[in-house]
C-alpha cells in the first residue's frame, strides 16, 4: 500500500490502492485534512477549507 | 416590495406566473421576478454533447458540476431562452419588463468557490473538486434595480452572478432571490417550485407544513426537507435574517400560483 508524508507533521499517511486524485484523507498523527494532489508519486497538501454553499 | 422566484423544473407554467405578475403590476405592486432554468439547461446540455453532471457536497447538498462549458450552456438557457421567454410574455401582458442576468451591472455578485468538497457517487470517498464556476451571491446592486423600478420597468433577473474576479458563476437562484429581497427591503419573498411547499412526509402532498416559525427552519431542514427544499429553506432563513418579513414556499403548478402563495397557500415562514 502506498503512503505519503503529511505536509503538516511529516507523519506517514497510508493510502488505499484505489486512492484517487483529489481524495481527502486525514493524517492519523495530527488529524489535519489533506488532499491527495497527485497519485504518482503520491503527494499530499492541506485540503482547502471551503464553506459548503452551492450553485444551482 | 415583492420578490418572486420561479424555478426551472419540468412542468413549471410560466404563463400563469406571468399573468399573476402582470395583474400585480397593474395594481401598482412593485416586484422583481427571479427565475431558474435547470430542466431546460439539462436538455440543451444533452443536445450539445455536454450532459449535465451533479455533485453532492459532504453535507448532502446536490448541485450542478459547473465547468466553463457548462456555464456557457447555462447562459444560453437562463439568460437567453428562459429570460427572454418571460420578458416576451410579460410584454404581451402590458408589463414593460427588462430581463437581466447577475452579470449585467454586477446585479448579483459574490465570491467564486474554486474548490469544493464533494462525495464521489460510487465510492463514497470525499474529494476536492477544482475548476468549478460556482459561488454564492453576497452583494446585490439594489440601486440599479431601484433605478429601473422608479422609471417604470419591471426587472426579470436570472443567474449567473459575477465573481469578484469578473467571471460568470453559477449560483443558487433561491438564495439569490433571498439576497435580492433583503437588499430591496421586500416585505415578502415567494419561492415557487413544483411541490406545494415543505412536506413532512415527502412526496405525500397532504403532509404540507402550512406554517413554519423562523426558529424552526433548521429543524425542518433536518427532519423533513428533501433535495432542493433544503436549499430553499436556507434561502428563506437568509431572507428573514436580512429583514424580509415573510417567505412563502409555494406551488408553481396551480391556476394562479403567485396569488395563491400570497394568500397563504404553501409553507408560510415568518
Amino acid at each position: 500500500m502506498a503512503s505519503a508524508n503529511c505536509p503538516e507533521c511529516e507523519g506517514d499517511v497510508a493510502l488505499g490502492d484505489d486512492a484517487m486524485q483529489g481524495e481527502i484523507v486525514s493524517c492519523p498523527d495530527c488529524g489535519v485534512e489533506l488532499e491527495l494532489v497527485s497519485t504518482s508519486p503520491p503527494k499530499l497538501e492541506p485540503a482547502p477549507e471551503e464553506e459548503e454553499d452551492w450553485g444551482e | 416590495m415583492l420578490v418572486v422566484k420561479v424555478g426551472g423544473a419540468e412542468g413549471v407554467d410560466l404563463g400563469t406566473v406571468c399573468a399573476d405578475m402582470a395583474a400585480l403590476a397593474a395594481e401598482g405592486q412593485p416586484w422583481v421576478l427571479v427565475h431558474g432554468g435547470s430542466h431546460e439547461t439539462n436538455q440543451v446540455a444533452e443536445k450539445l454533447g455536454h450532459p449535465p453532471e451533479f455533485v453532492t457536497s459532504v453535507s448532502g447538498y446536490t448541485s450542478r458540476k459547473t465547468d466553463r462549458r457548462t456555464i456557457e450552456i447555462f447562459e444560453m438557457v437562463y439568460c437567453g431562452k428562459r429570460n427572454k421567454a418571460l420578458v416576451e410574455r410579460l410584454q404581451a401582458l402590458g408589463v414593460n419588463a427588462v430581463g437581466l442576468s447577475g452579470l449585467d451591472g454586477r446585479l448579483l455578485e459574490g465570491p467564486r468557490k474554486k474548490a469544493l468538497k464533494v462525495v464521489h457517487p460510487e465510492t463514497g470517498k470525499r474529494l476536492v473538486l477544482r475548476d468549478t464556476y460556482t459561488g454564492t451571491v453576497k452583494k446585490v446592486n439594489a440601486s440599479l434595480l431601484r433605478l429601473l423600478l422608479d422609471a417604470g420597468y419591471w426587472p426579470v433577473l436570472t443567474p449567473p452572478a459575477i465573481s469578484e474576479e469578473h467571471e460568470a458563476i453559477n449560483v443558487d437562484g433561491d438564495r439569490a432571490a433571498a439576497r435580492v429581497a433583503a437588499a430591496l427591503g421586500a416585505e415578502t419573498l415567494v419561492i415557487l417550485s413544483d411541490v406545494p411547499g415543505v412536506l413532512r412526509d415527502f412526496p405525500r402532498e397532504e403532509s404540507l407544513v402550512e406554517r413554519l416559525p423562523r426558529h424552526r427552519i433548521e429543524e425542518a431542514q433536518e427532519r423533513w426537507a428533501q433535495g432542493r427544499m433544503r436549499i430553499k429553506l436556507l434561502g428563506a432563513k437568509e431572507a428573514l435574517e436580512g429583514g424580509v418579513a415573510r417567505v412563502i414556499l409555494g406551488d408553481s403548478r396551480g391556476e394562479s400560483p403567485v396569488r395563491a402563495a400570497l394568500s397563504g397557500k404553501g409553507t408560510v415562514i415568518e
